[in-house]
C-alpha cells in the first residue's frame, strides 16, 4: 500500500509525537489516518517503539554506591586545616609530631619548632616532619 | 532551582561532604540511566556514574548556581559516557558492535528448558531486544533518545545537555525513533 502524501503526514505525525501539534492538526492527521493504511502502520510503529523504551528496567546500583563514591573525594576540610595551621602553627607541628613520634623525638624537635615559629604554618609542619 | 537544592550546593561547595552525600543519593539513579542506556554495560555505567559525581565534586566551583544542577550534572554524565564509547571505537568486531549485552544477551542465547515463568522470559527477550536496538542508535541519536524517552528530560534541557539548538534536538529525535521503528518492525517480521 502506498500514500502519495506520506512525506507531509509523516513530518505531522512527528509534529504530534512531539505534543506540537495543534487541536486542529491533530484532527487533519487522524482523518487521514482512518483512510491510510500506510500512514496508520507508521503512526503505529512510532508509538510502538516509544513504548518499548517504557518497559526497560534499569538494574539496580550497588547499595555501598554512595559510601564508594564518598570514599574517592579528597579527605575533607583540608583547606579549614591549613588556615588552622598557619594561626597556630606551633600547635600544629605539636599535634603533627605527636602522633608518630616518641615523646623524647618530640622533645627534640620542639627547639627547631619554635624556631620556625614565624613561618608559614604549612611550611613549618612540612618541614619538621 | 528550589532553595533547598541551593543550600546543599553551598555546601558542598564549602566541602560538606554529607551534603554531597545527599545530593549523590538524590541523582545516582537518573545518572546511572544515562550511563547504563549509553553504554549497554552495567559495571561500565557504574564506574562512569561514580566518575561523574567526583568530577561533579571537583569542579562544583565552576557551577553556575543561576543554571539547573540536574542539567549540569546530566551533561558530566552524557559526556563522559559519550567519550567512552569513542575510545571504544578502534577494533570494531560484531560483540562491540552491541556493547555491554553479552550478559543480557546470554540469557537469551542459552538454552532455557527449565520452567521459568514465561512472563519473565517475554520481559528479559524484549529487554535484550531493545537495549539492543537502542546501543545500534548512532551515539547522537542514541544520546536524544535516552535523554528524551528514558529521563523524561524538556527539549530544552536535552539541548543544554547536548550544546545544541532545540530544533537539532528535535530532528535527532526522529531520526532516532524512526530508526527505532524499523528495527521494530524487523523484529517482528512486519513489512515497511
Ligand atoms: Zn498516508
Amino acid at each position: 500500500m502506498n500514500c502519495s502524501e506520506f512525506k507531509k503526514y509523516s513530518l505531522l505525525i512527528d509534529k504530534v509525537l512531539d505534543g506540537d501539534a495543534s487541536s486542529k492538526e491533530r484532527g487533519l492527521l487522524s482523518k487521514h489516518l482512518a483512510g491510510c493504511a500506510t500512514c496508520r502502520a507508521h503512526y503505529a510503529q512510532l508509538k510502538d517503539s516509544m513504548a518499548m523504551l517504557n518497559l526497560l528496567m534499569t538494574p539496580e546500583l550497588p547499595i555501598d554506591f554512595t559510601k564508594n563514591v564518598l570514599e574517592q573525594i579528597p579527605k575533607e576540610k583540608r583547606r579549614l586545616f591549613r588556615r588552622w595551621t598557619a594561626k597556630h602553627p606551633v600547635l600544629a607541628t605539636m599535634a603533627v609530631c605527636a602522633v608518630p613520634m616518641s615523646l623524647a623525638v618530640f622533645a627534640a624537635n620542639r627547639q627547631s619548632a619554635s624556631q620556625a615559629k614565624n613561618a608559614k604554618g604549612i611550611v613549618l609542619t612540612k618541614a619538621s616532619r | 532551582m528550589e532553595a533547598k537544592e541551593k543550600r546543599l550546593i553551598k555546601k558542598i561547595k564549602k566541602g560538606d561532604h554529607q551534603a554531597f552525600a545527599e545530593m549523590v543519593d538524590k541523582y545516582k539513579n537518573k545518572v546511572y540511566v544515562i550511563c547504563f542506556r549509553m553504554v549497554g554495560n552495567k559495571q561500565e555505567a557504574e564506574d562512569l556514574s561514580q566518575e561523574t559525581f567526583l568530577r561533579a565534586y571537583r569542579y562544583i566551583g565552576q557551577y553556575d548556581m543561576e543554571r539547573k544542577f540536574s542539567t549540569w550534572l546530566f551533561r558530566i554524565a552524557t559526556n563522559l559516557s559519550i567519550d567512552a564509547l569513542r575510545r571504544r571505537k578502534p577494533g570494531v568486531s560484531l560483540d562491540a558492535e552491541l556493547p555491554g549485552t553479552e550478559g543480557l544477551a546470554l540469557e537469551a542465547i542459552l538454552p532455557d528448558n527449565q520452567a521459568s515463568p514465561d512472563e519473565k522470559m517475554v520481559q528479559n527477550e524484549l529487554e535484550t531486544a531493545v537495549q539492543k536496538e537502542i546501543q545500534r542508535l548512532p551515539e547522537k541519536y542514541r544520546t536524544a533518545i535516552v535523554l528524551k524517552y528514558l529521563e523524561d528530560l524538556s527539549l530544552k534541557e536535552i539541548s543544554e545537555i547536548m550544546d545544541i539548538p532545540v530544533a537539532t534536538v528535535k530532528t535527532r529525535i526522529h531520526r532516532g525513533r524512526e530508526q527505532l521503528r524499523k528495527y521494530l518492525i524487523v523484529l517482528r517480521g512486519e513489512k515497511e
